[in-house]
Order: structure tokens, then sequence, then C-alpha cells
């Protein structure tokens, strides 16, 4: 959806909301972060005292626990006016009508203060179900001190895959030649934020167009096949040697040079890394099966939606484009995570000058591409996600980088498994 | 001798009883006045069982032939899921490693549990210290516990990994190796539950007359002698009661599973109840979910009669 036309200033939209809120009324709000919450306890009291009569009554909770409360609530047809929503699961809810086309309410207002791309990944079968807060987009993190040791130039925008191998190969270092290298080149496992920007930075697709199916393409393989060479040829470990270690922190420990993962892991790498060494990001490379028209940059966004049992659309409305737009400052916004907000996002703090990575402007051009999220109804389970990310795709992959199963048995098996899920 | 006399109680249905041994009838007013206290004392217990057990249970058995994603409409799909349940190879492997996990854990935390009880029966009668320890693991948190053991099963980093070294066997990856992550899952729940069954086959052991040890020593039994031929038979009904307790919970392990393998790796150490909550809170299958549920359900109520059928054979009465 093209949205061009001017931004309603977010003053004008309080005032809407407030001829809406004549009498007293209590909007419903549910999110999946008690964190959150907090962080925008300020902007709703700013929303309360814009809206006299209007209490925003706030729900907070862990993922674990948001999900099977507010299925439950939409099967009992009392969901909140505003919920959080998650680019993992916004079809499958627009899908079940659960979710308001937001395009009315919208009207005329011009969306070009937030990033397009964003914006887009809230909109499903041409409905704008879902208004994003923040998105995120997996990086390649890589370690400049071990790249300066090793005499290597940094990964740039013109990066193939071949200078990527060469530079893994030249970071794996086994100093006391014991067979295991105190310094892999790359750290990857199964898991969709460290495969799947490869797949599809090569044009690789899992699901068919319409997302009714697993259909993995031959670029998709191709990428796959690219990253289990890589740990095969050891200069990554093989998953099972690091059971028992953070994921997240392999990379900041020193373990491996090199990491692809969501940018949300800044914040972690910058407590965890400190001054002990210099890191940077870059783009995931260009895979060799790419073109201009199936390259694509990986996102997803965290969105807010106004239910269809909602009863004040245009409060609830009101309140989303509040939480969403510039109220939020970039200190809101914890290290990697985008605000959908375009100019809260290039100021100089979100951007966090004088502190590593000295380039998270990288993020910001990466909202400009073309994204996609490769979300399906079901993702969790054929992808193999939170509590079920020991199987689907997820787990299959871990035994092809464990060594133990062939790229293409694992491929046939959770293939096989996807599709037995979406047909059901 | 002093004549008692009798007076008959009237019935109010207007009959007379015929004798003096035939119980008199109480008026139904004051049957009533008798049950109703009662009642109304049942009844919170009552009605929370209908609303928190029996209708749930007799809604999910409903479900059960229904594909409902919670917040689509209900279809009726009759046998399917039953059908897909026996079909499918991922539930057949989950089913699998019920029954392994099953294998691996009812013998495991009989035998240390046993072996416990019988120490701290005999050698550390009287050391409050050890019985609290051994029963400690049993009400620690989980979750905390099992991070522990995270870190003790770590490939590279662990423990466990560190000690095999010591005598020159290679690291094991007891959470990444499909062939050790359910054997990992099986320890830590041993470790985890053998104090609570060594608490009742304590006071198992203690109901067995010292005076028969007694006996069996002046014949010259020894200690091995006396366990078999008077431990095991008197403790037998106690080890029945583990024995069925351990059953049972092996069938249901979750939050150790949840905690320390996420049902991996590749589902290997997904066991039955692990896969009904996925599928019921992570892809919100309810109806996939709760003929799960009842499959569980059914496998649980067959191990019971089977063990119920061959009691006989091995409990002292």
């Amino acid at each position: 959806m093209k949205m061009t036309k001017t931004a309603l200033c977010t003053s004008a939209l309080i005032c809407l909301a407030g001829a809406a809120a004549a009498q007293d009324t209590t909007l419903t709000y549910m999110l999946w972060s008690t964190e959150q919450a907090e962080i925008e306890q300020a902007a709703i009291a700013d929303f309360e005292a814009a809206n006299p009569g209007v209490t925003v009554e706030v729900q907070a909770m862990p993922p674990s626990d948001y999900w099977p409360r507010v299925s439950a609530l939409a099967a009992s047809g009392d969901l909140p006016d505003v919920m959080a929503m998650s680019s993992g699961f916004v079809q499958e809810w627009a899908a079940a009508g659960n979710l308001m086309d937001l395009a009315p309410l919208i009207g005329d207002a011009s969306l070009e203060g937030y990033f397009e791309s964003a914006v887009e990944i809230g909109e499903i079968d041409g409905a704008q179900v879902a208004f994003p807060q923040n998105w995120v987009a997996p990086v390649l993190f890589y370690n400049r001190t071990a790249f300066d040791a090793a005499g290597l130039d940094y990964p740039d925008a013109d990066w193939t895959w071949e200078e990527f191998r060469t530079a893994a190969e030249a970071l794996t270092i086994d100093a006391d030649d014991d067979g295991t290298p105190e310094q892999y080149g790359f750290w990857v496992y199964g898991r969709y934020a460290q495969t799947d920007p490869w797949v599809f930075r090569n044009g690789g697709r899992y699901v068919t167009e319409d997302g009714a199916a697993l259909e993995i393409n031959q670029e998709a393989v191709n990428a796959l096949a690219f990253l289990a060479s890589i740990v095969d040829d050891g200069f990554a470990p093989r998953p099972l040697e690091m059971e028992g270690i953070r994921q997240q922190d392999i990379f900041g420990m020193g373990m491996a040079a090199m990491w692809v993962d969501g940018s949300w892991n800044i914040d972690n790498n910058r407590a965890l890394i400190g001054d002990s060494f210099e890191w940077g990001i870059a783009q995931v490379p260009m895979g060799p099966d790419a073109t201009a028209e199936t390259a694509v940059a990986y996102a997803w966004a965290d969105m807010l939606a106004v239910t269809t049992d909602s009863e004040q659309t245009d409060l609830a409305w009101a309140l989303v484009q509040h939480l969403t737009g510039p109220t939020l400052s970039a200190a809101d916004y914890t290290g990697g995570k985008v605000p959908a907000w375009t100019a809260t996002a290039m100021t100089e703090e979100w951007l966090g000058r004088g502190q590593q990575p000295d380039n998270m402007d990288l993020i910001l051009e990466i909202g400009t591409q073309p994204l996609y999220t490769g979300f399906t109804p079901n993702w969790s389970a054929w992808r193999g996600y939170a509590a079920a990310g020991s199987g689907g795709l997820n787990g299959e992959l871990d035994e092809v980088f464990n060594g133990r199963k062939s790229l293409d048995d694992a491929l046939d098996a959770a293939t096989a498994y996807g599709n037995d899920i979406l047909s059901r | 001798m002093t004549e008692i006399a009798l007076t008959r109680v009237p019935d109010p249905r207007g009959r007379v009883p015929v004798s003096d041994t035939e119980p008199a009838v109480p008026p139904r007013r004051s049957r009533w006045k008798t049950w109703a206290p009662a009642l109304l004392f049942l009844l919170p217990a009552i009605v929370g069982l209908l609303v928190f057990r029996l209708i749930p249970i007799g809604w999910a058995f409903a479900l059960s032939f229904t594909s409902w994603r919670i917040f689509d409409d209900v279809a009726w799909v009759g046998l399917d899921n039953y059908a897909h349940i026996l079909t499918s190879p991922v539930s057949r492997e989950v089913l699998g490693n019920t029954l392994w996990f099953t294998a691996m854990y009812v013998p495991g935390v009989m035998i240390v549990s046993v072996t416990l009880a019988v120490l701290l029966n005999n050698a550390l009668r009287s050391s409050a210290f050890f019985r609290g320890a051994f029963f400690l693991p049993y009400i620690t948190a989980t979750v905390a516990v099992t991070l522990a053991w995270r870190w003790i099963f770590s490939t590279r980093f662990g423990l466990l990994n560190h000690l095999l070294g010591q005598v020159d066997i290679d690291r094991i990856a007891w959470l990444a190796d499909p062939a050790w992550a359910l054997p990992a899952v099986a320890i830590v729940s041993v470790w985890k539950d053998a104090g609570f069954y060594m608490i009742l086959l304590i006071a198992g052991l203690q109901t067995i007359n010292p005076g028969l040890y007694e006996a069996a020593r002046v014949d010259g039994a020894g200690a091995f002698r006396r366990f078999y031929a008077i431990t095991l038979p008197l403790l037998s009904r106690s080890l029945f009661f583990v024995l069925i307790l351990a059953l049972v919970r092996s069938t249901q392990t979750f939050e150790i599973t949840y905690a320390l393998t996420n049902g991996g790796p590749n589902r290997a150490s997904t066991t039955l109840a692990f896969y009904i909550y996925q599928n019921a809170f992570v892809h919100f299958e309810m109806g996939y979910a709760s003929a799960l549920a009842y499959v569980l359900c059914f496998v649980i109520g067959l191990i019971t009669l089977l063990n119920f059928h061959l009691r006989r054979r091995w409990v002292h009465e």
C-alpha cells in the first residue's frame, strides 16, 4: 500500500480522539511485555490527560501467557480494544477476523512519517490489520578486532558469499592445535533469524506465494547447503558443541568472529562486549542466485492492532497512533529495535553515537529496501519457534549442522511435517 | 431382670416396623435435615470439581472429535484426530519417546528411592539432615534447578563432561544429541523425585516388625538375604503404591523437559504431555490437543489396569 500524504500531527489526533470520548470510557490494551508497559506508562498518561474521561486499562504479561490469554479472549469475543500483534501471528489473526481493517480509520491521513515497508508488514490481503510500533532486521555482526588481526577488509555491500567463506576460514583460529578452535569464523544454528536471512538474500523461499504450502525452492536449498558447508568445513562450530552456552553470547564471548541474528541483539552485545573488542554490523551478503527481483531483506515488526471486538474504534485507533508515532522517544526503544516513526529512528540518540556499533544507519538503510517476513499461518509450528523451537525446520537444520542428517533428508522431513500442519 | 420397654418408631409412610430388629426408617424431613448441612459444606468442592474438572473433561472429550483452532469455528471431524495420531510419524515418535522415558524413569526412581529409604532407615536412621537433603530437590523450584542442570550437562563447559574427561571419556552432547537428551531428562527427573518416593517408602519400612530382622539375624541371614526375604516382601504394598505414582508421573513429565531441552533436539525428548502443551498453547490446535490428552489418559489407564492385574503376583497382602 502506497501511503504518501502528509503526516497528521499527534496533537491533532489526540484532539480528535478527545471529541470521541464525550463520556467516561475505558480502553483496554494488552501487550506481551511488562518492560514495554513500563516504558509506555508516561505516554499513556499523556493520552488520558488529553482525553478527559478516558482511562486506558493496560494488561501486560510475558509472551508465553499472552498468546493463550488473547486466544481465549478471542474465542469468547472479549478481546481488548487494542492489542500487541506480532508479524508471526498477524496472518492467522487477520484470517480469523479478529483484527479491524484500519484503512477506513486512517482515511486520507498520511503515513509518510513511518517506514513504509514496516507499515506494509501489517497489510494482509489488502487490509491494514495492524500498525507497526518498531521493526527489526537480521544483520551480520562482525568482530573488527579479529578482522584487523587477520588482515581482512571489513564486510561491505559488495561482499560475496565466497569472500564470506574466505573470511570465515581466516578467522577460525586453533592456536593450541587441540582440534577445537578458540575462535571460529562464524556461528550459526537452525534458528529462523540466523539461517533465513541467507535464504531470502539468495532469492530463496520456503512457502508458495499464497503461503498455503511448503515448497522449498532451489535458491533456498543452495543457501542452506552453503551454511552447512561452512559448518562441515570447521569454520563454524557444530551447534551441539555450543550447547549450554547462551547462543546470543557466543559472538560477544569472542568464540565466533561473525554471526547473523536480529538487530535486537545489539543491546546484549553492548553489555557483554563492553570495550573488550571492536565490532560492527553489515547487511547479510547477497547470494549468488539472487536477482534484483528475488533478493529481499528479511525484517519483521512489533505492531499494534484494533480488534473487531472493540466498540470504540476511533479512540482505539487514536491510541495506536499515539503509541506508534513521535510520542515515544529514542530511549524507549532498546538498541536494535527501530522505531516505526522515522524521525525518532534518525535521532542521534537512537543511532547510538559514541557507542558500538558505529554504523547503526545500516539498519535504517535495510528499512528502505523491499522487506519480506516469510510468515504464514502456523509458522511457529512448521518453522520451529519458541516452545516448539526444537522441532520443525529448526530441529531438522540443527540435525544437518550437527552432521547427523543430509540436507535433502532434513528438508524432505521438514516439508512433510510443515505441509501436514498447514493442511490441518 | 429389668424389662426394657421398646417404642416403635412410626413410619411417616404409615408402615409400622414388623419387628424390633428392623431398623426404623427415619422420616423424610429428618433425613433431609441430616444431609442438607453436609451438602452445603460439600457444595463448594462439588461446584469446583464440576467446573474445573468434570465439565472440562467431558468438554475436552467432545472437542477431541473436532478441529478447533481456538478463535476459529469448531468443525466436527469425527475420528480424524485419533486417526492422525495413530498414523502421523511425529505422534508415533512422541509416543515412543514417552514409553522410552517411562522405561528409564520408573526403574531409575524406584531403585534410587528404595536405596535411599533403606539407608536412611538403617545406617542413617537418626540423621534428619540426610532426610532433608534427599527431599530437598523435590521441593525446589523446577526451573531453577533445571538451569543448574543445564550447566552440568553443557557440552563444552559442563561439570559432567569435565568429570568424564578425567577418566578419558569423550565429551557427550547431553542435551543436543538425540540419543542422550531423553536420558538426561530422566536423570534430572529421578534426581528430583526420588526424595518424595523415599519418604513414602520410609513410612512403609517403619511398619515392618524389627523382631523379624532379629530372628533372621539369629538364624544367620546376612544383610542381603534379610533385604530380599523380609524387606522387599513386606514393603511390596508401599512399592506398589510408589510404582503407580511413578508410572503416572512418567507420562506427565513436562516442566523439566520444557526448561532443560524444550523437547529437542529435533523432538528427541518431546513426550506426550509436552506435545499436548505445544499443540494446545503454542499452535492452539485445541481439538487435536484434546485427542492427544485422551490418548494419554488411555495409556495411563492401561498401564494402571495392567499393574492392578499383576499386583496379585508380587504384592504381599
